[in-house]
């Protein structure tokens, strides 16, 4: 029974969030919400799927946002140009974050820390320059006219339909990314980081491990684009930049490293709290860069970890600290 | 065809001189705060809306004063940046450190919109009109580039090697422990450092103004290429960087004659990942190692 009751507990803060994401448009039937509700989502399957590699593995990665882009071009182009069905083209999605986590888990390998961030940064670089100036990704304006999804004549096109799709596809991501972290990966992915060599002596293997987590990561990720492609229903290579890759790894850190709710709670502020600031007029943008820089600089263990911290220390009373092992919990050390 | 080749090879060591002025400027940070340097980008940016936007045309200097204030100002910059950042984020971890040097970019380009506003600035005769050399039309920008890159190489190699300061800077990228204990302040020196690469940012911006025009964008390709310039050349390692810049600006434009425009920019990246995978430590670590299996056949040989 005791199991039993420790699963609910774990499970139970799942659902509540969930129910609280699905209740969003009954609150706010602003379009304008809408969108930024959907966008958080995708922000929340992209930044849980990072986490296996920045989170968990403890590699730096900027190229997110071109593989965010792969996915979004595979789906946009297979859908415009050869009238594939959008369900029909997630299959070819998910070969290409296959193949992407394959060709980028490679390099992991090989280089160093900072010098992976640079040859992500190049990855990035080289895709966006290649989305905007050849012929068949239709250059700098992009690919337009792009079909929503449709379910036997119902069609996902309006941004409450779209907002429940992409709801019931982060439900899916979310269970996976639970199963994982309960998971031997996790552990595997965790010592990645942590400790290399006891992973060797155990018999592991540690260049298969670091590329399954870039693997699943660019799945993640291009799914998300491909669902950002048929949502947006218009996408132009000006989207896939460096500095959207910089804002997928800012929600992670804002959210704490290798935190299943870290992730949701970034993803959230980093779609939101723009929006929010926008009243202070035409400064906004400056006050979210510098409030970005002051929570990544004063929190780097993420705002989720400090609330968590001090949550537990409130519940326990001076008990003990809390043993802190929630779902997906890994303390970043240093 | 000739005049081609020349005024290809012209340009391509002027644009190799900035990207090694771009590979000099972050190094100074990487070997004096151990910190990559991710906001350089929008630093050169800022030099540029200095120059351009308050001291020629608020203050209404004339060039070669704008440049010196300008200079200096970023430099004044450059010692607060350490201040509140670099220096305490040198002990961090390696992905907060990445990430806020990111972010702090991120808020001087938002402070730089602010301030100049989004539109771009366009200095007036300043490195404007061409040349002729051996019947070659160049571009006097590109002439001055690569006149000023040299004169800020030799300085700084000068100042590194025979003054004090220098040699404490270069004491300190090599053991901070050694240097604290021989009595340099080892924070002062730091500063001094992201000044003096603060200012050569300004430089870079100054003088790749009359290139690109001073917008937001303007230095997005040429920082990343810095990047590039130094793992060619090998991390670190200042006259490697300077090798690796030269080889890249000139590889770069010639690969535009054979292959079609689109891919100019993907060239570099390319060889950058080339060289990461197969040759980590750049040229330098080529060089060493063609002089050890040298030193070995000899010995060999003596044997």
């Amino acid at each position: 029974m005791k199991n039993y009751e420790s699963l609910v507990k774990k499970i139970f803060p799942v659902f509540a969030m969930l129910l609280a994401i699905s209740l969003f448009p009954v609150f706010l039937k602003n379009n304008y919400y809408l969108t930024i509700g959907c966008q958080a989502m995708l922000y929340c399957i992209v930044a849980l799927g990072l986490n296996f590699i920045v989170g968990m593995s403890g590699m730096m990665t900027l190229g997110t946002g071109a593989v965010y882009g792969l996915g979004a071009y595979t789906s946009a182009l297979l859908s415009t140009k050869l009238g594939v069905n959008p369900w029909l083209a997630l299959i070819p999605v998910l070969v290409m974050g296959w193949l992407i986590g394959k060709g980028l888990g490679f390099p992991s390998l090989r280089v160093q820390f900072v010098y992976f961030s640079l040859v992500t940064i190049a990855f990035n670089e080289i895709v966006r320059n290649l989305l905007t100036n050849l012929e068949f990704t239709g250059s700098g304006t992009g690919v337009r006219n792009i079909p929503p999804y449709s379910i036997f004549g119902f069609e996902f096109n309006t941004q409450l339909r779209s907002y429940y799709l992409i709801f019931a596809f982060l439900v899916v991501f979310i269970i996976i990314a639970l199963r994982i972290a309960k998971s031997k990966w996790r552990r595997a992915f965790i010592a990645v980081k942590d400790n290399p060599e006891a992973l060797e002596v155990s018999g592991i293997n540690v260049s298969s491990v670091k590329i399954t987590a870039f693997t699943l990561s660019s799945i993640f990720g291009c799914v998300a684009g491909a669902l950002y492609a048929h949502f947006n229903r218009y996408i132009t290579p000006s989207t896939f930049t460096t500095d959207l890759s910089i804002s997928f790894v800012v929600m992670l850190i804002i959210g704490g490293l290798g935190n299943f709710w870290g992730c949701i709670l970034g993803a959230y502020v980093v779609a939101f709290l723009p929006q929010l600031l926008r009243s202070a007029g035409t400064s906004y943008k400056l006050i979210y860069a510098v409030l970005m820089m002051l929570a990544v600089i004063l929190f780097p263990n993420g705002i989720m970890s400090d609330i968590r911290r001090s949550v537990g220390k409130l519940i326990n009373n001076g008990k003990g600290f809390s043993k802190g092992g929630g779902i997906g919990e890994n303390r970043t050390g240093n | 065809m000739q005049a081609v080749i020349l005024q290809l090879a012209v340009s391509g060591i002027a644009m190799g001189f900035v990207y090694a002025l771009v590979a000099i400027e972050y190094t100074l940070i990487w070997n004096a705060c151990g910190l990559l340097n991710f906001s350089h980008e929008k630093i050169i940016t800022m030099g540029g809306y200095v120059f351009v936007g308050t001291c020629l045309f608020q203050l209404g200097l004339p060039n070669i004063p704008a440049i010196v204030l300008a200079v200096i100002l970023l430099a004044i910059f450059g010692i607060a940046i350490a201040a509140l950042i670099f220096i305490p984020l040198r002990n961090s971890t390696r992905l907060i450190a990445v990430v806020a040097t990111v972010m702090l970019g991120q808020v001087i380009n938002e402070g730089v919109i602010l301030i100049w506003g989004s539109v771009a600035l366009m200095p007036k005769n300043f490195l404007s009109g061409v040349s002729q050399i051996l019947g070659a039309t160049v571009s006097k920008s590109y002439v001055y580039i690569i006149i000023v890159s040299i004169i800020i190489i030799a300085v700084l190699q000068f100042i590194l090697k025979k003054t004090k300061i220098g040699k404490a800077m270069t004491c300190v990228s090599q053991n901070k422990t050694a240097a604290s204990l021989m009595g340099i302040n080892v924070k002062v020196s730091m500063a001094i450092t992201v000044a003096i690469s603060f200012g050569i940012c300004c430089i870079i911006g100054v003088l790749t103004a009359p290139i690109f025009t001073v917008k937001q964008q303007m230095s997005t390709m040429i920082a990343l290429k810095g990047f590039c310039a130094g793992v060619i050349g090998g991390f670190g390692n200042l006259p490697a960087a300077i090798a690796g810049g030269l080889i890249l600006g000139v590889v770069e434009n010639f690969a535009g004659l054979i292959l079609p425009s689109v891919f100019k920019d993907v060239v570099a990246f390319a060889l950058m990942v080339v060289f990461m995978l197969f040759f980590p430590d750049g040229l330098v670590g080529v060089k060493n190692r063609i002089q050890k299996h040298i030193a070995k056949s000899q010995m060999e040989k003596l044997s």
